[in-house]
């Protein structure tokens, strides 16, 4: 960072550079503004009373008395509401369908069949590809009606099915019919560091394992949905997203309307979970129905839809083959995975966590995306490496049981003390102090020569996993800090609150810079159109990208105020500060911020905050996590009896909030080890669990105690605000640690998951 | 047809909205149910009719005639919240907020019902309320804290 950028505060815009940044694991080279000025940091030391406390968050009292308006809840003059038809097969072709006879129903206002939208919103298409997808659409003055004529629609639909591959296997079968035009596989991506045959070869113990994780839906209960209105050319949008400017981008583009003319607005939603990053479907439909029929159109998936074609965490099969040393000193990692994407998605496979997370001088992952006539992927929550660490912790555990070394003792012998895939440092990294930390409050007694269990019925066992996660956020993102002339202060950014609590913490960052007090200070999000740009909510970015935006907006607004100041107290800038919503000369109290705005009457106090690029080191949330359970060997049901999680993402801006998103993640982690699955049928193609029923996710009565907590501390080498991101870190290890006291209740590994009742009594019985 | 909702009598035509869900949301504007699963396996949707606990979304409206129905926007006494939404507030058990008015209406119906519920009996009672973003280990707390006598205090 140069002594440019951290001299005095100058209003001066910054420039733009070329750097590299990172996205979920991946690095790729872009142009980012290098702000004028960033403040210095806040460090550990740095005293802030209002960052680092809990404050309630601020929109509770929206939430607990029904206020909170869900895209569900928006209802415009004269809205209509739109049903999507989608297909009953895996594969296969569209040859009729009874447009008209849907036209004739009541209340219905306008239909839509194949061919009738754009091709770049990829709706409505002859060819089917996935049960599920969207071949029609109806608009009717009510849902029932809506509903209705989607029936008979459906009902009139014929279809040429053709043969289909739904199961990874049934893909890459020698005969395996054609899933997509350009093959059913992708290339081998191969990495590679050191020399793996050289790894194997200097081993003294090789385990090889191969571990199958299952599609998990993402199952957020509000469903997505759009309501859309057209007022002339201008089109606006109220969408449960996780990105509204990736909305805007996506429905601009799709129907070939300007940005400037489309506005993206969202304030509460329910969940997101990865799902909602982008326009869809139903988007899409809402606004093509609305621009035709110039009313207000509504268009939510139903839960079907909802649990069928709104995104999943992609299944995996990974082959582990794990190399070490008698004294647990790894000499080899090499993982072959298999990851049936649907009939699309991103490749952010299992790999990344393999080179990551543990030291060790020879890795190889090879991983090859398999396309299957199933509804595309979504990121979920941690995306791969929820899925590689199943796999990279398993293989851990087996290997120190092999070993009979303490699977803790195992993971600090192998500790990455630098970022080895990239070859960088750690900004910060306290793993090792997550593990004793965990080990304290979990009351950890290896697991090596533990006195037989007394002889009962239900087992006990307990296990222990860890996570790494890329959490350093970066740019572009941008943010206003506004004093109003009473001294109350708006925070202005475009971004997205889906239950994380962005909104308080963004209040917080800025007050804390302002020396404002909490209660003055609103944060603004969800709008496109007047409030500046962010990026998604994804990757557990918006703390690290947007925060440190508003900090520096915060400040500019300050140093704003206090020029304001110094010229009504007649006193030099440099004797001010503030404190409380007030200015005070030589640390004396001697103007309140709504005098001194008062007296300013409409003169306008703005500061502008960019996100800076990061340091060329790795920054990334670890944790470990130590769980118990008990196994009925007779019915083969796993409880989970409790939960330990210790963290380190830097500095905690509302430990409160904070401890939330780590119950969630844990939570979720609960489901995917013991419970969710996708099931496909093999020979119809369609998901026979669409529904929340058949799917299960915990209950009140599945939640173990969890005792879930951050280490203390900042981390100024990230950014400014030395706050790195902590949404999806809690979910990576909870499965693995779950399994592992599962193989030490039973004696036996099972390497798949959920861990059913099946699955367990399969496992005992070998 | 005519029922109470919230105190107040209310006119809703059943043939529009089939089910007490549809009725309350789209006929009255009352949008603290929610719509989620649509198959009584969520929650989202939970009020309550002459003080039982129903999924409003598998409840008829034809059926609701002369009934009295709460929902969320009904706990609060005039400005004064509910002990059990002041105590979800200091707790923070709402994390996106989808199914808190759900969530309150089961908490409440339960301390009616038990008012010194075990932790367990609490989970039990709570199973119907699916939370996707996991704020049960606050939800408990929560109503520990009501059923304990500390009100709202964390």
């Amino acid at each position: 960072m140069s002594e440019k950028r951290k001299g005095k505060h100058t209003t001066k815009r910054g420039r733009f550079v070329q750097t590299v940044v990172e996205v979920e694991g991946r690095t790729e080279t872009r142009v980012v503004e290098l702000p004028a000025f960033e403040p210095p940091p806040w460090t550990a030391a740095t005293p802030l009373t209002i960052v680092g406390t809990s404050p309630l968050r601020v929109d509770a009292a929206e939430k607990v008395t029904g206020r909170a308006r869900y895209t569900a809840d928006i209802v415009r003059p004269g809205m209509l509401h739109a049903v999507i038809v989608r297909a009953p097969l895996a594969k296969g072709t569209v040859t009729a369908m009874d447009l008209d006879a849907a036209r004739a129903m009541p209340g219905v206002r306008a239909v839509m069949g194949t061919g009738d939208a754009p091709a770049a919103t990829r709706l409505f298409r002859r060819d089917i590809s996935y049960a599920g997808q969207p071949l029609a659409a109806v608009c009717a003055e009510s849902l029932d009606a809506a509903e209705c004529a989607a029936r008979v629609l459906a009902t009139s639909l014929r279809v040429d099915a053709a043969p289909h591959a739904v199961i990874v296997d049934d893909a890459i079968a020698p005969d395996a019919p054609l899933v997509r035009k350009d093959g059913n596989t992708t290339a081998p991506d191969v990495v590679e560091r050191g020399d793996v045959a050289r790894g194997l070869a200097a081993a003294e113990v090789t385990i090889t394992r191969e571990y199958r994780t299952p599609v998990a839906l993402h199952s957020a209960l509000e469903p997505h949905g759009a309501v859309c209105e057209w007022n002339g050319e201008h089109l606006t949008v109220w969408e449960s997203t996780q990105g509204i400017f990736r909305v805007r981008s996506d429905v601009a583009k799709a129907l070939t309307v300007p940005q400037a003319k489309v506005r993206v607005l969202k304030d509460y939603m329910g969940g997101g979970f990865g799902a909602k990053n982008g326009a869809g479907a139903h988007t899409y439909t809402a606004a093509l129905f609305a621009r035709q029929l110039g009313a207000p159109v509504r268009c939510i998936n139903d839960r079907r839809a909802e649990q069928t074609d709104s995104g999943n965490r992609p299944a995996t099969v990974q082959k582990v083959t794990i190399a070490a040393r008698r004294d647990g000193t790894l000499t080899a990692l090499v993982l072959d995975a298999l990851i049936p994407l649907g009939i699309s998605g991103w490749e952010g496979g299992p790999a990344q966590i393999f080179h990551e997370l543990y030291a060790c001088p020879n890795v190889r992952t090879t991983e090859i995306c398999v396309y299957i006539n199933a509804s595309g992927m979504q990121a979920f929550r941690g995306p791969g490496y929820v899925e590689g660490a199943f796999a990279l912790e398993g293989a851990m555990n087996a290997l120190a049981r092999a070993l009979q070394i303490d699977p803790v003792a195992l993971r600090l012998k192998n500790l990455a003390t630098r970022d080895e895939r990239a070859n960088r440092e750690f900004s910060g990294n306290r793993l090792d102090e997550c593990y004793t930390e965990g080990m304290r409050r979990f009351g950890w007694t290896s697991t090596v020569h533990r006195p037989p269990p007394t002889v009962t019925r239900v087992k006990h066992g307990i296990g222990v996993a860890a996570q790494t996660w890329p959490t350093g956020g970066g740019p572009p993102s941008y943010a206003d800090v506004r004093i109003n002339s009473d001294g109350s202060v708006d925070v202005l950014a475009g971004t997205q609150d889906l239950g994380t609590g962005a909104r308080t913490i963004l209040a917080q960052i800025a007050a804390e810079a302002l020396g404002a007090r909490l209660d003055t200070v609103r944060a603004v999000i969800g709008d496109t159109e007047r409030l500046p740009y962010t990026g998604n909510s994804w990757g557990s970015m918006t703390t690290p990208s947007v925060g440190p935006a508003v900090r520096m907006a915060a400040e500019e607004a300050k140093a704003r105020l206090l020029e304001a100041a110094a010229q009504m107290l007649d006193a030099p800038v440099e004797s001010l500060s503030t404190n409380d919503s007030q200015v005070l000369l030589d640390s004396v109290v001697a103007l309140s911020f709504s005098d001194l705005c008062r007296k300013l009457g409409n003169v306008h106090i703005v500061g502008h905050g960019s996100r800076g690029p990061n340091p060329e080191l790795a920054i990334v949330t670890v944790g470990a996590q130590f769980a118990e359970v008990e196994v009925d060997p007779e019915t083969g049901v796993v409880r989970v009896l409790r939960v330990v999680a210790v963290h380190d993402a830097g500095r905690i801006i509302n430990p409160a909030l904070a401890e939330s998103q780590l119950h969630g993640g844990i939570i979720q982690g609960i489901g995917y080890a013991l419970f969710e699955e996708r099931h496909i049928d093999r020979a119809r193609g369609v998901t026979l669990n669409a529904n929340l029923h058949d799917y299960k996710i915990p209950t009140m009565a599945d939640v173990p105690a969890i005792d879930a907590s951050f280490l203390d501390g900042a981390d100024p080498a990230a950014n400014h605000i030395g706050a790195r991101g902590i949404a999806e870190p809690p979910i990576i290890p909870t499965a693995p640690a779950i399994a592992a006291a599962v193989a030490d209740a039973i004696g036996v590994e099972v390497c798949e998951i959920p861990l059913t009742p099946w699955r367990v009594l399969t496992a005992l019985a070998q | 047809m005519r029922f109470t909702v919230n105190g107040s009598p209310r006119d809703v035509d059943p043939a529009r909205s089939p089910t007490l869900l549809a009725a309350l949301r789209d006929q009255l504007g009352i949008t603290g149910p929610k719509l989620s699963c649509d198959h009584g396996e969520c929650g989202a949707c939970t009020v309550r009719l002459d003080g039982e606990l129903v999924y409003a979304c598998l409840s008829l409206t034809a059926a609701c005639e002369g009934t009295q129905v709460q929902t969320v926007e009904g706990l609060a006494n005039g400005n004064a919240l509910h002990p059990l939404q002041e105590s979800f507030i200091t707790h923070d058990a709402a994390q996106c907020g989808f199914c808190t008015p759900g969530q309150l209406l089961a908490a409440a119906t339960l301390l009616e019902q038990k008012p010194h519920p075990t932790d367990d009996e609490i989970r039990a009672a709570m199973s119907g309320n699916l939370c996707r973003c996991g704020t049960y280990p606050k939800i408990i707390a929560a109503i520990r804290a009501v059923a304990d006598g500390a009100g709202g205090a964390p």
